[in-house]
This record gives C-alpha cells, sequence and structure tokens, in this order.
C-alpha cells in the first residue's frame, strides 16, 4: 500500500499534464465541427478527389464523417497516438526508473516481495491511466454536446472514447515488459515514442491496404471507429488479440522481474 | 550462533569473474570486516545475501532461513547502507525516511529523530540539495531506523568527512552494543582495523582467509628493524619465516612469522645498534596476502 500510494504521489503531476493536454486537443477538434458542418458538401467534394488509400490512411469514411460521432473519430485516433505515448512512458518507467534513479537497492533491500512492488506499480499506473480518462470522458462529452447540432449517441460516444483506455492497457503492458527485460533504458521517452510511432505506422499502412490481417500487426488498428458507430459494439476478435497481448506481456514482466539480477550501477 | 552463513556460494557473470566459491560465517554479536580491493566480489556477495542477484551455485542463510527464500522476512531485521546512495529526488529527507519507514510494522519515528540529531542531519531539506556527505548521512538514518539486528554495510564511509565518519563509528559500536550483528564492507584497511573483531579477505571472488584481527596482527607477523654498527651479510637473516627481507646500509628489516626464538637468537650472535619490533598494521598483512598468491 505505501508503495502505491508513493508512486501514485510520482504520477500525479504527470496525470494532470497529461490529461489536461489530451483534453486540448480533443477540445481544438471539437471546435472546428460546428463550421465544418455547414461547409460539408464542399468539403466533401475535396475529399473524395483524394484517393481511397489516403482517405483511409486519415480515417476518413464518407458516411459518418459529418455526424458528430463521425466527426470525433478523426482526433480521436490522434488523441489515442498521445494518450499511448502516456501510456508507454508509464510502462517503461515503472521498473526503469528504479535503475535510472538508482533506488532499486532502497526498495528492494526493503521487506517486500518483488511480485508485492511490481503490483502496486502496475495498479498505480492503472489508476494513474483510469483518472486520466475519466477528466477526458468528461471533458469530451461536455464538449460534444455543447457543439453538436443533431443527436447523438452518448452510448457509442463513450465506445468511442473508451478505445483510448483499452489501447492505453496495450501500450502500458508493452512498457512494463520492456523495462523488465531491457538491463537499462536511458531516454523512456526515446523508446516510447519510437514504439508507438512504429506501430502508428505500421497501423497506417495496414489501412491503406485494407488487409484484415494486416491489422493485428497494430494496436491502433484494434479498433474500428466505422465499425463501432455502425454496430454500437467493438470486434470481439480483436478485444481478445489485445487481452492476449496484455495478459502474456504482464505475467512474463512478474516472471522475469522476479528472478532478474538487480546490479550495482 | 551464527547470524549469517555463507556456504560454497558461486556466482558467474557469463565471462566477467564474480565470485567463486565463497563460504564464510559471521557470529551473533560481532562486526565483521570484509575486505578486498575494488571489484574483488565484496558487493556482488552482499547483494547476493540481500537477493538483490540470484547465485549460481551455492547458498548462504541470515538468521538460519535461507536469504532467497525467506528474503522479505530477514528483511525485517536488515539494515542495508549501499556504497552509492540515491533516493528519490524529488522528496524532502524527512519524506523519505517516513516511507522507509513505512516498510517496517513498527513506530520509527522516535529513532528516525534520534539519528538525524545525531548524525545533524537537517529534516526538512530536500534531497536535491544534498551533498555528497549529507546524502549518505541520509542513507545512514534509513539503514538504522528500525533498529536492526544485523546491519550490511558497503562501503559506508565513502564522502563522510572525518568528524561524522567518527560519529558514524560510535553509532555502530553502540548498535554493537545493544546486540545488533555488523558486516562491514571495506577496502579501508584502518576502518575495519578500528572496528571489527573478525576479518575476511577476498580476492579475486575468492575468499583467502577468515581471522580474528587480533590473531592476523599479533600472532602471525613482527616487523623487525634492526641498525648494526657495520654492514652485515645479506643472507644472515635469510631463514624460515622470513618475508621480504630488506637489507639497506646498516639498517636491515624484515618481517617474521614462527618461532621468535630463533630470531632472537640470530640477533643475540651479532653486535647491533639499535633494534625495533613492531606489529605490523593490517595493511602490510593485507599487501602480503596479496602478494604471496601473485
Amino acid at each position: 500500500m505505501n508503495i502505491f500510494m508513493h508512486e501514485l504521489k510520482v504520477y500525479r503531476k504527470s496525470t494532470i499534464i497529461w490529461s489536461l493536454s489530451l483534453i486540448a486537443i480533443m477540445i481544438i477538434f471539437m471546435s472546428m465541427y460546428s463550421s465544418f458542418a455547414e461547409d460539408a458538401k464542399g468539403f466533401m467534394k475535396i475529399v473524395e478527389n483524394y484517393p481511397e488509400a489516403i482517405r483511409n490512411a486519415i480515417g476518413f469514411n464518407q458516411e459518418n464523417f459529418f455526424t458528430i460521432l463521425g466527426f470525433y473519430s478523426f482526433p480521436l485516433s490522434f488523441i489515442t497516438l498521445c494518450a499511448a505515448i502516456q501510456a508507454m512512458n508509464l510502462g517503461t518507467s515503472i521498473v526503469n526508473k528504479e535503475v535510472r534513479e538508482k533506488t532499486a537497492d532502497f526498495l528492494l533491500t526493503k521487506p517486500v516481495t518483488r511480485t508485492k512492488i511490481l503490483t502496486a506499480k502496475l495498479l498505480a499506473a492503472l489508476v494513474s491511466i483510469v483518472i486520466t480518462n475519466i477528466f477526458y470522458f468528461a471533458a469530451a462529452s461536455f464538449v460534444a454536446l455543447q457543439v453538436k447540432t443533431d443527436d447523438f449517441s452518448l452510448k457509442i460516444f463513450f465506445l468511442l472514447s473508451l478505445t483510448i483506455f483499452f489501447i492505453q492497457l496495450i501500450f502500458l503492458s508493452l512498457g512494463i515488459i520492456i523495462s523488465v527485460i531491457v538491463q537499462k533504458i536511458k531516454s523512456v521517452l526515446t523508446v516510447s515514442l519510437a514504439t508507438v510511432f512504429a506501430f502508428y505506422f505500421v497501423g497506417m499502412f495496414s489501412d491503406t491496404t485494407g488487409d484484415e490481417v494486416k491489422r493485428y500487426f497494430s494496436p491502433f488498428k484494434y479498433f474500428d471507429t466505422a465499425y463501432i458507430i455502425k454496430h454500437s459494439s467493438y470486434e470481439t476478435t480483436f478485444l481478445i488479440a489485445g487481452a492476449v497481448i496484455i495478459i502474456l506481456a504482464i505475467a512474463a514482466s512478474y516472471v522475469v522481474y522476479s528472478k532478474k539480477d538487480i546490479h550495482a550501477v | 550462533m551464527n547470524v549469517i552463513e555463507i556456504k560454497n556460494l558461486t556466482k558467474t557473470y557469463g565471462k566477467a569473474r564474480g565470485i567463486s566459491d565463497v563460504s564464510f560465517n559471521v557470529e551473533q554479536g560481532e562486526i565483521f570486516g570484509f575486505i578486498g580491493p575494488n571489484g574483488a566480489g565484496k558487493s556482488t556477495t552482499i547483494r547476493t545475501l540481500l537477493s538483490l542477484i540470484y547465485p549460481t551455485s551455492g547458498s548462504a542463510t541470515i538468521f538460519g532461513k535461507d536469504c532467497i527464500q525467506f528474503a522479505p522476512e530477514i528483511k525485517k531485521e536488515i539494515g542495508y547502507l549501499p556504497s552509492e546512495i540515491f533516493y528519490y529526488d524529488n522528496m524532502k529527507v524527512k519524506d523519505l525516511l517516513k516511507y522507509s519507514a513505512s516498510f517496517y510494522k513498527k513506530d520509527c519515528s522516535k529513532r528516525m529523530k534520534e539519528l538525524a540529531k545525531m548524525m545533524d542531519l537537517d529534516l526538512n531539506k530536500k534531497i536535491d540539495d544534498l551533498s555528497l556527505g549529507n546524502k549518505k548521512k541520509v542513507g545512514i538514518v534509513q539503514g538504522l531506523l528500525h533498529e536492526p539486528k544485523l546491519i550490511i554495510l558497503d562501503e559506508p564511509t565513502s564522502g563522510l568527512d572525518p568528524l561524522m565518519q567518527q560519529k558514524f563509528f560510535e553509532l555502530l559500536e553502540e548498535e554493537n552494543k545493544k546486540g545488533a550483528t555488523i558486516l562491514f564492507s571495506s577496502h579501508i584497511l584502518s576502518e575495519v582495523q578500528r572496528l571489527c573483531n573478525r576479518v575476511a579477505i577476498i580476492k579475486e571472488g575468492k575468499i583467502v582467509t577468515v581471522e580474528k584481527i587480533s590473531t592476523l596482527q599479533e600472532n602471525n607477523y613482527k616487523k623487525f628493524k634492526i641498525e648494526t654498527n657495520s654492514t652485515l651479510d645479506k643472507d644472515y637473516f635469510q631463514i624460515d619465516g622470513v618475508n621480504k627481507l630488506d637489507v639497506h646500509n646498516n639498517v636491515t628489516s624484515f618481517l617474521f612469522k614462527g618461532n621468535i626464538n630463533t630470531v632472537m637468537k640470530k640477533i643475540a650472535d651479532i653486535e647491533i645498534a639499535n633494534l625495533w619490533i613492531e606489529e605490523p598494521d593490517l595493511e602490510e598483512i593485507f599487501i602480503h596476502y596479496y602478494e604471496k598468491e601473485v
């Protein structure tokens, strides 16, 4: 419990900053919606001239682009990208921070098991992510209700926003496994940016070809906004894929961490 | 009763040397020195005891319990002070010490204040702003605030000024009187000589010897220096038990181990101007152990 509280305190500032940043991106995009909706027809023509590959890549689909939900899908992909970086940062620093700040000796010579340490840190990171999502969703639904031109399903809006959380979970667990396996990471941000962007571009690439199987290679493509809007649910196979990644990564992290040698620095 | 029992402990890191076949015991209530040059394996041994690293083979027990299997339980009664100290920067000294105390299920606040006062440590400063020596003090208080039964120190004195070092030693002696066992690793021999009852010497990952400090000093070696009126034959003192024989003009010096009468007879046979017989300090013994193996 004490480790958990300590970690939460450490994350407090970054949680607030990330929440505000995500909200800011959301507000900037959503504030354009009303003027966007007005110029709908003209805009439609321009975009129709783009090649299909590009239209897919930027997440544009004609049927619902001008409903508020369709429009929201557009900034959502950027917001998810940023949120993934936050989660990856958290995950990577869980174990690595102790190594880098050389506090591992302090913590690991206390009367606690490594499993307990990892659990406490994991929970603290999870809470930080949950809080970010609560703030974000509260702000996002408030803004959406302000700028809407027609009524929309708040449930679908929630499902869309919740994809941020799921993707964050995936990147959090990827971050943890990396931080446990790699002996010493010099810069957490470099590692997390590289990983997140790599997956993001893999995702964009899989979009342009429209190949279903390729979607499995990028967590960013596990949640197809058009599908969610149409069916107001997620695609089960991709939910399972996500869950498998999370469970495997976290289970492996526990195993590796409890057997790992902590070297003097 | 043995507080620490190390049996054939081996740790290898790929090709690099770790420790091999390290065995020694630390008895209840003693201050045990663990000396050797940098990189000899002192930290590796200590980190294995604390289950920070896992042994390749062999085992160690602390308070009669396996140090890996029962690690969390054992650590309740261990205070550890690492050689290099870096604590969560954004914390105040007080908060860090409270965090440290929160791991032990007892009230440590009184002891914490006592120790801080003794070590002259400002509890309200941020750890960022502390000098190396002051960070070290935080480490000392942190390691002792839960009144551990076993104190493990890994080269603890670097960064402390002589005055603080003195206070720190007094503190350790006080803890020792109260019943704490101390394992003190160092490469500075005078520290060990000043504080410890027994000592293990480690070299290149292997224990060279485990002995009482007093045995090392008194029974084993005597340092002879003889001044004669005329130049002495170079090989006059070349007898069994003589080491490091050095003849310089009229002054002959050597280390001697063995029956002292044999040397005294040799000395009685010659005309001497002056004679010194001294206990060698630990440094000389230590170097002797090292050279012997080369």
